[in-house]
């Protein structure tokens, strides 16, 4: 595939490094100038503090990098085998998409504990909630990468006679890497985010042990140094990723030429499918209790949980407390959620349209997506107010990321010869973009708007529950310390249903639009 | 810098040596070596919080009563109560308000000892716009963590301040918003996020609740009901190390603060902060009734003060929740 090479049109002098240089000043002269604020460290602090606590902070970094690269390893290595049985046997398509799916909204604030009762101490619980963090964000690119290929492949393929394993293998994983690649680029800050959340867990070292410390002690310098550090990391792990991939892969997208798919799906088979995902996942929900063997204090069942919201005497009580705080979240969620998504498609086309942007541009949005939510949070609350504002900006910051990640890899999906075909007209940047770039890059936006769903609901608990103090984050937080789980176990039960009840909006919008578009993808 | 060595040769000579002995002789280590092996959940991450544990561990006084324990961290996404209900912790280190919680949903525990006689909570202010009592507070703006709405309520209830002239904000664990004058108060623990602002040079004033009729036994050891009646030994010695910790710790917090930064040199830990920490953690855990009658000590007229500061926060309990039987074992009366 191509890479668009900025180099080719733009020498690289020092154009690409002003935007960089140009932040760091700015940052460093607001630093001083809020330096009674106790918010912002300057970047001489940050280094200075660096130099001084050296040995700290590496031996922090490397126990959470460790457990972050497996959680990493584990996490996409199941995401591909995820995805492989998905377009190996079709019909388990439905099934993989809607456990993922379930699997990947289950928050933070609540499995957290239980794995560290499961796994006891050690760095378990650490590398499961990074892999956790990352394998959604690759199995949905991917399930798109291994379809976006042209039928003619496959009839070629069959006409060898060969068989499903061979089109995989030959053809389709080929087809795939791309998005792979975006998915794993994706993976990495949110691993390293995963591990450091991991270990408020009771972990015994590591960044996330000392974020907690910093921010109680108000230790400015330290906070920023753990930031950076790890906004560092994630930018190296996204850089090298990318690195490899351009070694690797050199051919250019081919075009995809499918047949419109016979319509939407029909109504009884969907509900068949939405039926048996949800009757496998409480299955596996009630199994994995009795399984592991957990003690009915803090581990609910279904049926505790049926009880707590509908049989109990509290029952109606508990239901208005879900429901108020479900609006709280609900009225920062969407605005942050749409915003993001915006924010991500339209920089991405930017990037593509004016490449000498991206010298900039990336390494700011990357940054943005790899400071830790942790110590992002209170200074974007303390800039845009308690309110909503500081909410929603900070949803749309995780989601603007892998939406810009996916709509770059996407928009540069634009077939090679149908480029060939612009460029002999010697049509503008703009009609290309309007007419190749964008429809190309429309499955890679709707498997973003899609996965972005659980991952802004992630995002808004987690500000909720540090930060504001208010909505259903909040609500599980303070359970969990009242040791109310059967309140916490309906929040993420219901937390989980709303999720995928708005995965399946977007994925209804999607069918629509790629219906027109990229009906491959439907097929 | 010596501490830690002394750990690891310890660990490694009682479970290694002891499992293989153990393995040669088919017999199980306790057989073996009459060393048992517990663990104790701690309720916040390691640092002077808990140093009195870290003495006993360091001399050996609970390898003398014949444990071998590991002390588990908390955080912010460790709720104390599961690991002890699972049998993962022998004992927990909670508070008389959680463990009522746990308790009305269900969990089996029981109160074996109190480290803070007085409770912790606390209201900071800046020196020049001070809370020195509750009706300073009418018209405040407070920051705190909302999960402690009803600490504030309860407080207001004991000390006729109109709970809805306060203006509370959710800054949950930052001091920042006080610095930063989006508040005129926080409240938190007299350990926490004061001592921050002292460190850090910031003149504040704090108004410990205790000190207002807010009677909340907090850093109690939990145990579960059947841990009590079949495990009693093993959290004796516990408690008897504990015990011995804590009254070494307070000969000397200057030591006891040294001992926590060379057992946990990856923990960020900064000294003035810990040395700070540690002795004004002193006069919450010692009384005169501790004095009269040992660390850890309560009396029925403190049950009773608990009980009815709990009832202010929607807590219904009775006298047995507490049980003084480990240490009335332990303290020998």
């Amino acid at each position: 595939m191509t890479m668009v090479i900025p180099a080719r049109r733009w020498p690289v002098r020092a154009g690409p490094y002003l935007g960089p240089i140009l932040a760091i000043v700015v940052w460093e002269l607001l630093a001083r100038a809020l330096s009674d604020a106790f918010v912002l460290a300057a970047p001489s602090a940050i280094l200075l503090y660096l130099i001084d606590n050296a040995g700290l902070m590496g031996r922090a970094l490397g126990v959470t990098l460790a457990n972050a690269a497996a959680g990493f390893v584990i996490g996409n290595l199941a995401a591909i085998a995820l995805a492989t049985l998905a377009v190996v046997w079709p019909r388990s398509d439905a099934m993989v998409r809607g456990l993922a799916l379930l699997v990947f909204c289950l928050p933070l604030v609540a499995t957290g504990p239980i794995l560290r009762v499961v796994f006891g101490p050690g760095p378990w619980p650490q590398i499961v909630l990074a892999a956790l963090a990352v394998y959604y964000t690759t199995l949905i690119p991917l399930l798109v990468g291994l379809r976006a290929l042209p039928t003619g492949w496959l009839d070629l393929v069959r006409s060898y006679g060969r068989g499903r394993m061979a089109a995989l293998i030959h053809v389709r994983a080929m087809a795939a890497l791309p998005y792979l690649v975006a998915g794993l680029q994706i993976a990495a800050p949110a691993a390293f985010l995963g591990a450091m959340v991991g270990e408020f867990t009771g972990a015994e070292r590591g960044m996330g042990v000392l974020t907690i410390r910093a921010m109680r002690g108000m230790n400015v310098e330290m906070t920023w140094a753990l930031a950076s550090v790890a906004t560092a990391v994630a930018v190296l792990g996204y850089l090298a990723i990318g690195w490899i991939a351009r070694v690797f892969m050199t051919d250019e997208p081919p075009v995809i030429l499918a047949a419109p798919a016979e319509g939407p799906r029909k109504g009884p088979r969907a509900l068949l499918t939405v039926l048996t995902v949800a009757v496998v996942m409480i299955v596996i929900w009630w199994g994995g209790l009795k399984l592991l063997n957990l003690s009915p204090f803090f581990a609910k069942g279904p049926w505790d949980v049926f009880e707590a919201l509908f049989l109990a005497p509290d029952a109606a009580a508990t239901r208005s407390t879900l429901t108020d705080a479900l609006q709280e979240t609900g009225v920062f969620l969407l605005p942050g959620y749409l915003a993001g998504l915006a924010a991500g498609a339209v920089l991405a086309m930017l990037v593509v349209l004016f490449p000498a942007i991206s010298g900039t541009a990336m390494p700011v949005a990357i940054a943005l997506r790899s400071v830790p939510i942790i110590t992002t949070a209170p200074l974007v609350v303390l800039i845009l107010g308690r309110g909503a504002l500081g909410t929603v900006v900070l949803v749309a910051i995780m989601v603007f990321f892998p939406t810009f990640v996916a709509c770059l890899h996407g928009l540069r999906q634009a077939p090679g010869r149908v480029m060939d075909v612009m460029r002999s007209y010697a049509a503008s940047p703009w009609q290309v973009l309007l007419r190749v770039r964008i429809p190309a890059m429309l499955p890679a936006f709707f498997a973003a708007a899609r996965m972005n769903v659980p991952a802004s609901v992630l995002a808004v608990t987690v500000v909720e529950w540090l930060a504001t103090g208010n909505g259903i984050g909040s609500v599980m937080a303070l359970s969990a310390s009242l040791s109310d789980y059967d309140m916490l176990w309906s929040s993420v039960a219901l937390v989980c249903v709303l999720s995928a009840l708005g995965y399946a909006l977007v994925g209804l919008l999607e069918r629509r639009v790629l219906a027109a578009y990229a009906p491959e993808q439907l097929a | 810098m010596t501490a830690k060595p002394v750990i690891n040769r310890r660990h490694l000579l009682a479970t290694g040596a002891g499992a293989m002995g153990a393995g040669i002789l088919g017999l199980s280590p306790r057989q073996a070596f009459a060393q048992s092996q517990v663990s104790l959940q701690l309720s916040w991450l390691h640092s002077t919080q808990f140093a009195g544990s870290y003495i006993a561990l360091d001399r050996g006084w609970w390898a003398e009563g014949g444990l071998e324990v590991s002390l588990l961290q908390g955080g912010p996404n460790a709720p104390v109560e599961p690991p002890v209900v699972s049998g993962t912790a022998l004992v927990g280190i909670s508070a008389a308000d959680y463990t009522a919680a746990a308790v009305a949903e269900g969990a089996p525990f029981k109160i074996i000892g109190v480290a803070m006689q007085n409770n912790p909570f606390a209201i900071t202010s800046l020196t020049e716009n001070p809370v020195n009592v509750p009706a300073d507070l009418g018209g405040k703006r407070i920051g705190m963590a909302l999960a402690n709405t009803p600490v504030l309520q309860a407080l207001c209830t004991l000390n006729d301040v109109d709970f809805d002239a306060i203006e509370i904000v959710p800054t949950q664990y930052s001091p920042q918003p006080l610095v930063a004058g989006e508040v005129d108060c926080l409240l938190s623990w007299e350990t926490d996020l004061p001592v921050a602002l002292t460190i850090q040079g910031v003149d504040n004033t704090t108004m410990l609740l205790a000190d207002h009729g807010y009677a909340v036994h907090s850093q109690t050891y939990i145990v579960t009901e059947d841990s009590l009646a079949n495990r009693r030994d093993e959290i004796v010695a516990l408690m008897a190390g504990e015990v011995r910790g804590w009254d070494a710790y307070r000969e000397d917090t200057d030591a006891a603060t040294d001992l926590t930064l060379a057992m946990f040199p990856d923990a960020g830990l900064d000294l003035e902060t810990q040395r700070l920490q540690a002795a004004r953690q002193v006069p919450l855990m010692f009384s005169d009734l501790t004095d009269a009658n040992g660390f850890g000590w309560w009396s029925d007229d403190t049950v009773a003060a608990n009980i009815e500061t709990l009832a202010l926060l929607d807590r219904s309990v009775t006298p047995d929740l507490w049980d003084r039987s480990i240490l009335e074992e332990v303290h020998g009366s």
